[in-house]
């Protein structure tokens, strides 16, 4: 469980695979071909590295944390900046003009055409 | 011997191999298996390989390398074929499969967002937000605190608002970046992240995909960070852009 000492890189935005290995540790494990007739080495222990984010929060500890951390809040402290969801609307119109004049045209976006005619990926909002 | 494989690509790759080392304790070499259009990269398989943070990190670096060359099918970590001849008949037995997949990923990388709440922030919004849980935090707070059952269902109602936020958050992350992607999944949950998405791009919107994460962190600043990977190989995306083969 070494690896799981390794602290987040603060800023993120790629980097050096060592350095960034704690962000993407579940994919090297978890995503990938997988091919039948191959083997996989053991993972046993690794599997605590991933977790049900929803079991944590729906816990008697995560209850009595929270009670425990808004008896002390500082109430006038850090917020959701104002007018998040308007923002985060225009940013999404932005990413959609970028879209449009950008690099998703021609080729490649008939590859995503024909991907999202045929595949709804799991897990989608 | 035992071989640990690491992607298959396709032959055209330049495969700059020669600088790069696998998987195990002494950095076993890399070469690549050929059958017609396809190349498989292998190495040794070392005995006893485990998870092990400098393997993970072998692995990593050896597709990130390739990857920025040209295509590859990564495979997943800890792949062992029994010899040589088990590789060159997977080929064999999947070129059609493994061209077309080839051909379909060329030219795009997959980046990864974890997002995570500055839990301070978020429990001060969801108060302000709500009058009854601000209320009752008030008079939870002038009563000392309160008893354990009214801290453990005050918790809980605290516990309700913060996973609706983290969903809407999420949400939001998702919105925002799919118009640059062809494709997004949800990646495992991890700890403390309300969102852990991965995105296949075109190589060439990347500038793109990274203003719109600018923009983002600089609206979520003070309530929650955005770490973002890549460009990386595209694990989460071969078995999404296989069922269009």
């Amino acid at each position: 469980m070494t690896i799981m000492a390794q602290p987040a890189p603060s800023g993120g935005g790629g980097g050096s695979a060592a350095g960034a290995l704690y962000d993407i540790i579940e994919l090297i494990l978890d995503r990938g071909l997988v091919i039948d007739v191959f083997v996989r080495v053991s993972l046993v222990g690794i599997e605590v590295l991933t977790i049900d984010a929803r079991v944590v929060v729906a816990s008697i500890d995560t209850y009595l944390r929270f009670a425990e951390k808004c008896g002390r809040l500082d109430l006038t402290g850090g917020r959701q900046p104002v007018g998040l969801p308007a923002i985060v609307g225009q940013i999404t119109e932005d990413s959609a003009q970028r879209k449009a004049k950008g690099a998703l045209t021609g080729a490649g976006r008939a590859i995503a055409d024909t991907i999202h005619d045929i595949v709804t990926p799991d897990g989608r909002n | 011997m035992a071989r640990y494989v690491y992607c298959f690509t396709d032959s055209g790759h330049t495969l700059p191999l020669a600088d790069l080392r696998g998987v195990g304790a002494d950095g076993t070499a890399l070469r690549a298996i050929r059958h017609e259009g396809l190349a498989a990269v292998v190495s040794d398989a070392p005995e006893g390989l485990r998870p092990k943070r400098r393997d993970l990190v072998a692995h990593e670096t050896v597709l990130e390398t390739l990857i920025s060359a040209g295509p590859v099918v990564p495979m997943r970590f800890g792949t062992v074929a029994p010899d040589d001849d088990a590789v060159v008949a997977e080929l064999v037995r999947g070129t059609g499969r493994y061209t077309e997949l080839l051909t379909r990923l060329a030219g795009h990388v997959e980046r990864n967002v974890k997002g995570a709440h500055e839990e301070d922030a978020l429990l001060a919004d969801l108060l302000a937000a709500n009058p009854q849980l601000r209320a009752r935090n008030e008079a939870m707070r002038a009563s000392g605190g309160g008893s354990q059952p009214d801290q453990v269902a005050f918790g809980e109602q605290m516990a309700l608002a913060v996973e609706q936020r983290r969903t809407r958050d999420a949400a939001y992350v998702v919105s925002a970046l799919r118009p640059l992607a062809m494709l997004d999944r949800h990646a495992p949950p991890v700890k403390d992240c309300f969102a852990n998405v991965s995105f296949l791009i075109p190589a060439a919107a990347q500038d793109d995909f990274d203003a719109v994460v600018a923009q983002l962190r600089t609206a979520m600043e003070g309530y929650a960070e955005l770490r973002v990977s890549g460009p990386l190989p595209p694990y989460s995306f071969v078995d999404a852009v296989e069922a269009t083969v």
